[in-house]
Formats: C-alpha cells, sequence, structure tokens
C-alpha cells in the first residue's frame, strides 16, 4: 500500500513516520510510535478511550486522520505522565500543570476511579482538561463534559469521587 | 484493614498497564478477519488472488488451511475457520496477516467469497421443532456435548432442576395461579476493550500467546485441545483485561491467531474491531421465560414452574459449565419459602451470534420473569408487593428451594434496610411536581439471593533483598480488584507497609493452578491462598532461625541467604459452601404518561456483607453492578433482524453515561457469615440482577401497566398503556 511520511510533535518531540491509506492518529501512535496508553475502543468517537491533547484541546484520537494531525502538538497520556513526573522542561501553553496532572492521577487510584483501566487514560485526560479550564465545576457540569467518556466498571461513581478530590486538592474551597 | 489505593492503579492511570492489543514483537504482522453476511449458507469457494495482491501480505487463510480441530469452554464446536457451511452472520471465513493493519485490511476486503444461502432458523423455539433446518447435522458428536442423537436436533443443552412436591399436583391445588412470560433479549457484556491478542509460534514449536482472557491457565488447556499439542507448549503470558464481565472467557480469536502465525512463522496480532465485538464474539443468551406461581389463600407462595426457552446461537463453545447451560436459572424463586418448584431451562442451536456468558449468567433472565411475577401475583390478591414477599422470604434455618442447607439467610434484615434507605430518600428529587400530571411517579422491589462457589488457585510469595515481597499470582486482574485484595492479606498478614508488596501476575509456565477469574470465587480462593503463603513464609522465616528479627530485615536476610527461594499454597475450594449473599433493590421511578418515557429518580441497592477485603473496591463492585443492571434494564439490546446483529457500535448499542445516571444509595448491611480465614462473601455478581425486575415493578406501580420484555423503553412502556387504555 502507498505510505507517505507524516511529521508532527507528540509529547514534545518531533516524530516521523510513514502513514498508510485511512490510518488514524490513535493507530500511528500504538502501532507506528509505541505509544500503547493511548487505548482504542469503539473508532467512532463514541467512547472516549482514544482521548489525547492536540494543540489545545482534547480530541478523539480515533476520528483525526493521521495525515490531519501533520504539524500539530499531540499529547498523549505518556506526556501528561512525563508531565506530572518532572520530566518535561518546555512545556507548551496550555498544558494541565503538573501539580493538576499529579493531583488528578492520585485521585483516580485513591478513590476507586478505575478498575479495568481501558478508559483510564482517556479519563484522566478529559478530567485534567476539565479541571485546568475550571478548576471548581459543579457537579452537573462534570456530568455534561465526561459523557463522552464511557466506563463500564465503576459504574462513574468512583470517578465522581476522583474528580471531587482533586478539584478540592488543585482549588481548595474558600469555604469554611 | 488499611486502603491506600488499588495496586494496579499507578500501572492504569499513567498509561503503563499493558494489555493484549499493547503488544509490539519485533517482527510482528497484523491480521484481519472475513466474516460471513449470512446466517446459514454453504461455502462454495473462496477466491484468494485479489487478497494477495495487495503489497504487505504474508498469509490468506480459510477453513481448508488451519490443521486444527474445534475449540470451545466445555462443547468443542466451534471451527476455527468455517469450513464447508456458515452458521451465523459474522462467522470467519477467512483470515489475513500483513505488514501492517491497513494492507491487512484491505486484503480482507478484497477476499472473494461466494455463498449459496441455505434456509436458516432464527427462533429457539422453532429451533426445538422435529422439522427444523439443522445448524449443525450432528451437535451430539462433538467432543463435550451434553445431547444425544434422541435429542431434537438443535438442543445445546436441557436442565431441569427440581425439589419438593410434584410442582403439578400443587399447582392445581391452589387457588391462585399465574401464568406469565417474559422475554429477555441478547446483550454485549460491554468490555470496552474488544477482544485481542497476539500469538507466536515459534521456531521450537512451542506457542506463546497473549490475549484479552480471564482464565489464562483454561485458556492454555482450551488452545493446546484445538491446536493438538501438549499443553506445556503453549504458554499464555500476563497482561491486564479490558473489561470482561463474563465476555473474556473463551479462546475467542486466539486460534486463528495461532494459526496465522504458524503459517508465516511470525507474531501476529489480531485485534477486532468493536463492530466486530458486538455483532459476532458471545452476548448474553435471549431468552423466553414463562413463569407459573401458584399462591395460597393466605398469600403464600406454593409452586413454582418456570420453563425457560433459551437461544444459544450458532455454537455452545463459549458455555463453561460442564451441563453446558446457565447455573442463574437454579436461582429462580430462590428467595422465598416454595414447597414444590421445578426449573427448566432449554438452550436451542440458531443460526444467529453464539452466546457466552455475562455477569451472572442465567440469573437476570430467571430474576426479572420471577421477581415481575411476583409482583403481579401481589397485586392481583391486594398485597403490598414488599409485604407479599416479606410474607414468603426464606429465613435462616429453612431449607432451600432445591434443598440446599443454607448456613443462613439474611433476606429480611436487607429488605428492611433497603426500606429505611428509600423512606430517607422520599421527596428528595422531586422538585417538579407542578408538571400537570405529565409525571406518575412509583417504587418498585426486586429480591435477589445468590450461592457462593469454590475454585481453586495458588499464591507465591518471593521475598526480595530489600526486605519487600513479591506476590505472583496466577490470574490477571480483569478489574475485580483481586490484586488488591491479594496485597491487602499479605500487608495484613506480615505486617508490611503497602508499598513493601507488590503483586504480579505470572505466566502459566510460573505457576500452575488456576480456575481463573469468575463466578464471583477469586477472593474467597486468593485470600485463603494468600494467608496460607504467609503463613508458609513466617514458618521458613522460624526454620532459618529469623524469628526474631524485625519482619523485613527477616525477610532481606532470607533473600540473601537463598537467593531466589520462594513459597507457594494451593487452595482448592469446595464448588458448594452453602453460604449465600442476598441483595433487596428498589427503585423509585417517574413515568411520562404521554411518551412512556422511564426516568429512574433513585436506586437504592441494599447488600448482606460478610468480610470485606477492601472496601473501596468492594463498593465499586456494588455500584458498577447497579448501572450495568441500569443498563439492562432500560437501554441495552443486541438488536437483530433476519438473524443479523443490526446494533452496529456503541452509538447504537448504548451504555449508560455518566451523564443519565439516577441517584444511587448503596447500604451495606454488616453481619453476615463469610468464609475463609477473612469471613468474605462474593460481591461481583449481586447488584447487577434484579434492577430490571425492581424498574419494571416501579413502572406497574406508576401507570398500572406490565412490562414484560427488556429493555423497558419508552416504546413498550407506550405500547402496554395504549393497550391497557391508560
Amino acid at each position: 500500500m502507498s505510505a507517505r511520511t507524516v511529521e508532527l510533535f507528540v509529547n514534545g518531540r518531533r516524530v516521523q513516520a510513514p502513514v498508510e491509506g485511512a490510518e488514524f492518529l490513535a493507530e500511528f501512535l500504538r502501532e507506528r510510535l509505541g505509544l500503547a496508553g493511548t487505548k482504542v475502543g469503539c473508532g467512532i468517537g463514541a467512547c472516549g478511550l482514544c482521548t489525547v491533547w492536540m494543540d489545545g484541546q482534547v480530541v478523539s484520537s480515533c476520528l483525526v486522520p493521521a495525515v490531519v494531525a501533520a504539524g500539530r502538538h499531540v499529547w498523549t497520556v505518556e506526556g501528561l505522565t512525563d508531565l506530572a513526573e518532572g520530566r518535561v522542561t518546555d512545556a507548551p501553553p496550555g498544558l494541565p500543570s503538573p501539580q493538576l496532572v499529579q493531583a488528578v492521577q492520585r485521585a483516580f487510584v485513591q478513590c476507586e476511579g478505575l478498575q479495568c483501566g481501558i478508559c483510564t487514560p482517556g479519563q484522566v485526560w478529559a478530567v485534567c482538561a476539565l479541571l485546568s479550564e475550571e478548576p471548581r465545576p459543579s457537579e452537573e457540569r462534570v456530568r455534561e463534559f465526561l459523557a463522552g467518556n464511557l466506563c463500564r466498571c465503576t459504574g462513574y461513581q468512583g470517578i465522581l469521587r476522583a474528580v471531587r478530590q482533586a478539584s478540592e486538592e488543585w482549588a481548595p474551597s474558600e469555604d469554611p | 484493614m488499611r486502603t491506600v489505593g488499588r495496586a494496579d492503579g499507578w500501572a492504569k492511570v499513567t498509561g503503563r498497564a499493558a494489555y493484549a492489543g499493547d503488544v509490539r514483537l519485533p517482527g510482528m504482522l497484523y491480521a484481519a478477519l472475513v466474516r460471513s453476511p449470512h446466517p446459514h449458507a454453504r461455502l462454495l469457494r473462496v477466491v484468494k488472488d485479489a487478497a494477495w495482491s495487495v503489497p504487505g501480505v504474508c498469509a490468506v487463510l480459510t477453513g481448508e488451511d488451519v490443521p486444527y480441530g474445534t475449540y470451545g469452554r466445555r462443547v468443542r464446536d466451534m471451527p476455527v475457520l468455517a469450513r464447508e457451511v456458515v452458521r451465523f452472520a459474522g462467522e470467519r471465513v477467512a483470515a489475513v496477516a500483513a505488514h501492517s493493519l491497513q494492507a491487512a485490511r484491505e486484503a480482507a476486503r478484497r477476499v472473494e467469497v461466494h455463498y449459496e444461502p441455505l434456509p436458516a432458523v432464527l427462533d429457539p423455539e422453532e429451533a426445538l421443532r422435529p422439522d427444523a433446518p439443522r445448524v449443525h447435522e450432528a451437535a451430539w458428536r462433538y467432543p463435550g456435548a451434553v445431547v444425544g442423537p434422541d435429542d431434537p436436533p438443535n438442543l445445546q443443552s436441557r436442565r431441569v432442576w427440581q425439589y419438593g412436591e410434584d410442582v403439578d399436583a400443587v399447582l392445581s391445588r391452589c387457588p391462585y395461579v399465574f401464568d406469565e412470560t417474559y422475554t429477555i433479549p441478547a446483550a454485549h457484556q460491554g468490555y470496552l476493550e474488544p477482544h485481542a491478542c497476539v500469538a507466536w509460534w515459534k521456531p521450537d514449536g512451542s506457542v506463546e500467546v497473549w490475549a484479552s482472557n480471564k482464565s489464562p491457565h483454561r485458556l492454555r488447556a482450551q488452545l493446546a485441545a484445538c491446536l493438538g499439542v501438549p499443553a506445556d507448549r503453549v504458554r499464555v503470558m500476563p497482561v491486564y483485561v479490558g473489561g470482561d464481565f463474563g465476555g473474556k472467557g473463551s479462546p475467542m480469536d486466539v486460534p486463528v491467531c495461532v494459526a496465522l502465525s504458524q503459517a508465516t512463522g511470525r507474531p501476529v496480532k489480531l485485534v477486532v474491531d468493536y463492530e466486530e465485538d458486538l455483532t459476532a464474539a458471545n452476548p448474553r443468551h435471549s431468552a423466553v421465560v414463562r413463569v407459573r406461581l401458584g399462591v395460597d389463600g393466605e398469600g403464600r407462595m406454593q409452586a413454582l414452574d418456570v420453563r425457560a426457552v433459551v437461544d444459544g446461537g450458532a455454537y455452545a463453545a463459549f458455555k463453561p459449565v460442564e451441563h453446558v447451560n446457565l447455573n442463574g436459572f437454579a436461582e429462580a424463586g430462590n428467595t422465598y419459602r416454595i414447597r414444590a418448584v421445578r426449573i427448566e431451562s432449554l438452550i436451542a442451536y440458531t443460526n444467529t451470534v453464539p452466546r457466552g456468558h455475562m455477569r451472572s449468567p442465567g440469573s437476570l433472565e430467571a430474576n426479572f420473569a420471577v421477581e415481575s411475577t411476583v409482583d403481579v401475583a401481589a397485586r392481583a390478591l391486594r398485597l403490598d408487593p414488599l409485604e407479599f414477599r416479606l410474607r414468603n422470604v426464606l429465613r435462616t434455618g429453612d431449607r432451600g428451594t432445591l434443598g440446599e442447607p443454607w448456613m443462613e439467610v439474611r433476606g429480611e434484615e436487607v429488605a428492611r434496610a433497603a426500606l429505611a434507605a428509600l423512606r430517607e430518600g422520599e421527596g428528595a428529587g422531586e422538585e417538579s411536581t407542578a408538571d400537570g400530571g405529565r409525571w406518575a411517579r412509583g417504587v418498585g422491589f426486586a429480591f435477589y439471593c445468590r450461592a457462593a462457589h469454590g475454585g481453586e488457585t495458588e499464591v507465591e510469595l518471593r521475598p526480595q533483598p530489600d526486605g519487600s515481597v513479591v506476590v505472583r499470582v496466577p490470574f490477571p486482574d480483569q478489574g475485580g480488584g483481586q490484586h488488591t485484595v491479594v496485597r491487602n492479606v499479605v500487608q495484613r498478614e506480615l505486617a508490611l507497609p503497602a508499598e513493601a508488596v507488590w503483586v504480579q501476575q505470572a505466566d502459566t509456565e510460573e505457576l500452575g493452578t488456576d480456575s481463573g477469574v469468575g463466578g464471583s470465587r477469586v477472593s474467597l480462593t486468593a485470600s485463603a491462598a494468600a494467608a496460607q503463603a504467609c503463613a508458609q513464609l513466617r514458618e521458613r522465616l522460624r526454620q532459618e532461625g529469623l524469628e526474631g528479627w524485625e519482619l523485613r530485615a527477616a525477610l532481606a536476610e532470607l533473600a540473601r541467604r537463598r537467593p531466589g527461594e520462594s513459597v507457594r499454597a494451593q487452595v482448592k475450594v469446595d464448588e458448594e459452601l452453602w453460604m449465600n449473599s442476598f441483595c433487596v433493590q428498589a427503585a423509585r421511578v417517574r413515568v411520562d404518561r404521554d411518551t412512556g418515557e422511564v426516568r429512574v429518580d433513585e436506586l437504592v441497592t441494599a447488600l448482606d456483607v460478610a468480610g470485606v477485603l477492601n472496601p473501596p473496591s468492594h463498593r465499586a463492585q456494588v455500584e458498577g453492578g447497579v448501572v450495568m443492571g441500569l443498563g439492562s434494564a432500560l437501554c441495552e439490546e443486541v438488536v437483530m433482524e433476519d438473524g443479523r446483529v443490526v446494533s452496529g457500535n456503541l452509538h447504537e448499542y448504548r451504555l449508560p453515561s455518566v451523564s443519565t445516571l439516577p441517584r444511587l444509595r448503596v447500604v451495606l448491611v454488616p453481619g453476615g457469615r463469610g468464609w475463609g480465614p477473612y469471613g468474605v462473601k462474593p460481591v461481583g455478581e449481586m447488584t447487577n440482577v434484579a434492577v430490571a425486575a425492581a424498574v419494571a415493578n416501579a413502572v406497574a406501580d406508576a401507570v398500572g401497566v406490565r412490562v414484560r420484555r427488556l429493555p423497558i423503553s419508552a416504546e413498550a412502556v407506550y405500547r402496554a398503556m395504549q393497550e391497557a387504555g391508560r
């Protein structure tokens, strides 16, 4: 099959790899670059497993043709973890702060915001994106924002508790 | 017990946890499958030329090219690739391996298959008639089959459970007999990781497999039987499993992946699309369940006759139990004292997608039918439905409906806890009473009781030079939290901090015994094995003269003196423990009188519990089950038309989302008698079962109509209201 080379920035690094046919960003990240932290569920943008950050917002990477990502800045859960663990020195503007990422990851672990874990990288990205923009969202807002990130294991209660804990830690309430 | 978050938590939030589809090996090829569009057809010929013309293609296989036998968890009736005939729309007909996924998919599209459609049988009741088209020529010949040549030709399994007096005789003496029929459709387990595997047939003839499978040791045995090789030639490697709920217990596509690897000499990865998983994997059995319930003049249940006709689909390969039936049907009516009980479950082959297990297999089917009928009876007898249930509820000291000598039954106190919680929630969420009478409100209850079962497993402890312990277990964590349970037990037994205990899954060569994750048994077996291994380790320290030492120093010293030494404990827990758990669920709903739309405002779950090994995981199992139950109640159905699944993907097969949930209230009723060193009771399959009946009963309470088919959609309620003239 005819391949062409695509160049983009993933987790702050310039990468180049061949792309074939109708290859989407999720597959490109996983199979060409070996960044398997980004998961793929439905492949049609209905489950949120493949959520990544691209040029300032979270997107379903299964819906982005790899060629469309050319020249863009993409951050995956591996990059998010590098950020949280202090391995990123020149983060582009708009990425969540390392302290926020730490708070979100810790809250998911402590509040049982995950079970099988297949939706977790996408959930963590979505929650980081939300709290980065809105540090103290109402529960209704959280439910609306996370509506596209499905989870079959938790019944969402642990995820909602994790968001509350992370929000409280990241932007403590002024109320007594 | 201390709780410091899940043992697998950090691996999962950082994206480091590896699942089968994440494995990449040097020289690995990618696979794609060609599936039948016909429910039943003769395979005339397959033309591979156009597929081979795609650059990068390394193999194009059809059934004739695969030198293996059929496979299955019990009945080995499923071919690796179809031969001569296809038996359901979605069956694997050909498989391709290529250097890239894109090339494999393109080649699969170019495989030309010529079919001659055959008459199909799509309904289990029809399938059991003597003149029905046959799905298999001689189903009784398959290894593991539980049917004979004299049975109806499409029978997969017939199972009868009965106890007490003759049911027909007792029913004929009852002043009230309620005769009801309920329909439960197929449903997908809803795991978000579609089936995935990597297989490598190595040059020495051994096979390595990474698979989304929850029972690695059973997978190894099933593969060995299919491939015709000794089990020790197959090695199943450890990976996390991205959700299971009963659907990840079979070899599924692993045999065809192995065939591609053997044909090419390279490792091969096969990850199916979600569409393929929804249409062609192993969804829940659909069933039509007839219930006859006899009640005496005092409102006491006397006799229960249940007959289920169940669609097993084209292959029986995905049912693991010996009798190839669904154990959940045996629970029909088991929450009550009933003197005569007979339950029959007939599973038929049809030309539809093969069915498999889904969280508490058979239980939802039985529970929805019986608990709806109980409500119908209460309303007809002008008894309060909860009062009627409590009048009949099984109590400690009673024999179970099938003669079980239960050690305790806590139905009454659990029901009272549910009622108290429901009353606390009264009035909440009802702010919109000024709706012109559009919304009718109602409350419904349902009871559920489930037996615990044993199993076997093994745990190994390896002291490390830094004084920590590596704990090796033979089972994956598919989300149930069993690795965390093991960590907590080892922590507690050895008085170690959480960070000094590291749980790892071993591959099938390293540990030898395990019955897999499933049947809600793993907390029982694994906690017992872990406690026993800890006792053995303490004994080893004593033998080495290290008993006076601080424990971490002693472990470090043992690791230094005897590098690589470990202790192992195997446990085998009896299948029957005569222990059950009781769950009572109550739904508070609103029904739109104009459209039939049902909104669940609140769902109360009261659950009988004993020792809890890790409270957050226990709670998550309870909550996750409730939401899955809501999906079955309200929205989930694998829709079939002319034998083909038409629920194409997750935009059509709607799983509950965080934006649409009711208020969930969970009440744990402690004090139950559990099993083993920590006195535990199973939890994983308790809370997803009775939700559907509770919601249906609440709808009946609200608008006076009975929905006898799941899911309880607005259309179904609207139609029922129209028919009832309401």
